[in-house]
């Protein structure tokens, strides 16, 4: 069948490796900020910014990432512009707000939770920390299975700092606004539809994941 | 063995205009079982949590054996407050099963699972509930989540404990069940602090001290209820 041809593959896998790293890199920064927020009183203006931010149009903060990286911009010399590093970049900024505004509110009510507890049984301060993180794996990893469905399905940032080279930085997105824009629907459709139930199996592994817990 | 003294404690939450506790002082004795009782909001959580040195007062000193734990250095207070445990009113329930709940604080000081299991063991039959070991936390009732809860700070063998409304789950047997583990550990010689304001729920456990709060302010404290002394 030629629209389940190693292309289309390779594309969706393009698109879960880009998508899913880029997913990675944004939780070891929006993890702690979302803790040192949640520890924060007065936070409204913060909360009111990322959410703000949840919404940005991906076409708008791909163009400013195209500043950054087109040769007469600032990071012209890390030569990331049409490369999979550039799209793993601009996703990993674009769902920072997302992950930051759903967790920082699960951790807010763990925060004062599993801390008092975690005191009144003897734990240090790195063990209440620890014990918080744990609890709240689960809600975390749901923002993080968000994030990575937000960035999965975005085509602005993939489009102006992918550049949508075939074989290199094509993803699912920009392979799918193609075969639009050349009127190949059927196999715009069969990659939207693979993305699709990829995407589904990813949050449902991901949701079991998060429920397994060693037990005594 | 361990002396409490809270010295002239104000505490007021964060963002509340108003004083959870004015000037209290009280002082827990080694072995001392000492009953707060109060209205809903008179302050009796507040001073319990102050008292097992989890909330840090607005104002006062919290003495333990005489050192104000408040100016001790961070791994000083972990190591103090691994001898006072306090339960919550309503138990706060880890993922899990109750086995590994019960275990958390056993866990954290490093000790073996052999032995954490061997532990939990011993209190979970005391209290009744070894058979629910293996069940999650979310499936059992109020009654038995309060006595994992109780279970979970008694494994930890500790000189001070703080039990805040211990009682208000449970039914009639649970409760004599949990009177007569609380009777065993005052022979031990460990300091009990219980809030309740039905302290008709004290059975035979006898009493050197109750604290009545009203509005955050020690309105009385009356030393010694002898055991079977009329509680109504």
């Amino acid at each position: 069948m030629r629209v389940l041809s190693g292309e289309v593959i390779d594309t969706v896998l393009r698109s879960l490796y880009v998508s899913g790293v880029a997913t990675m890199l944004s939780l070891t920064w929006s993890v702690p900020a979302s803790y040192i927020l949640a520890l924060r009183q007065r936070t409204g203006l913060v909360e009111a910014l990322l959410e703000t931010l949840v919404g940005m149009p991906t076409v708008l903060l791909g163009l400013l990432l195209y500043f950054l990286f087109s040769s007469s911009g600032p990071l012209a010399p890390l030569r990331l512009l049409y490369t999979p590093q550039a799209m793993i970049v601009g996703e990993a900024i674009l769902v920072t707000p997302l992950i930051i505004s759903t967790s920082h509110r699960l951790l807010r009510n763990a925060i004062t939770t599993y801390s008092e507890l975690a005191l009144s049984l003897g734990a240090g301060r790195d063990q209440a920390m620890t014990l918080i993180l744990r609890e709240t794996s689960p809600g975390i990893i749901a923002s993080a299975v968000m994030g990575f469905s937000r960035a999965v399905g975005e085509l602005g940032i993939a489009m102006m700092v992918g550049g949508n080279i075939s074989g290199y930085t094509r993803v699912a997105t920009t392979a799918i606004a193609l075969g639009v824009s050349r009127g190949e629907f059927e196999e715009a459709l069969v990659l939207g539809l693979m993305l699709l139930a990829i995407m589904l199996v990813v949050a449902v592994a991901l949701k079991s994941l998060s429920r397994v817990y060693v037990k005594w | 063995m361990v002396n409490i003294g809270l010295k002239d404690v104000w505490y007021r939450y964060t963002g509340s205009s108003s004083w959870s506790l004015k000037g209290v002082s009280i002082i827990i004795q080694n072995g001392e079982t000492v009953l707060v009782t109060g209205h809903n909001g008179s302050g009796k959580t507040t001073m319990l949590k102050i008292a097992s040195l989890i909330y840090r007062p607005s104002s006062g000193a919290v003495l333990v054996d005489g050192k104000d734990f408040w100016v001790l250095r961070e791994s000083e207070r972990t190591s103090v407050r691994r001898s006072i445990v306090y339960v919550h009113e309503k138990p706060v329930l880890l993922r899990g099963s109750v086995l590994s709940n019960v275990a958390y604080g056993l866990a954290i000081r490093g000790v073996s699972s052999g032995e954490a299991v061997k532990k939990c063991r011993e209190v979970l039959e005391e209290l009744g509930i070894w058979e629910l070991h293996r069940s999650s936390p979310h499936k059992l009732s109020a009654g038995q989540a309060q006595l994992m809860a109780v279970a979970r700070a008694l494994v930890l063998d500790p000189e001070a404990l703080f039990l805040d409304e211990p009682f208000a789950h449970l039914d009639s047997e649970k409760r004599e069940i949990l009177v007569n583990t609380l009777i065993g550990r005052q022979r031990q010689g460990v300091s009990i602090v219980i809030s309740s304001h039905q302290v008709g729920y004290l059975g035979k456990l006898s009493v050197n001290k109750t604290v009545t709060l009203e509005n955050g302010v020690v309105m009385r404290a009356r030393e010694k209820r002898e055991k079977g002394e009329s509680n109504s």
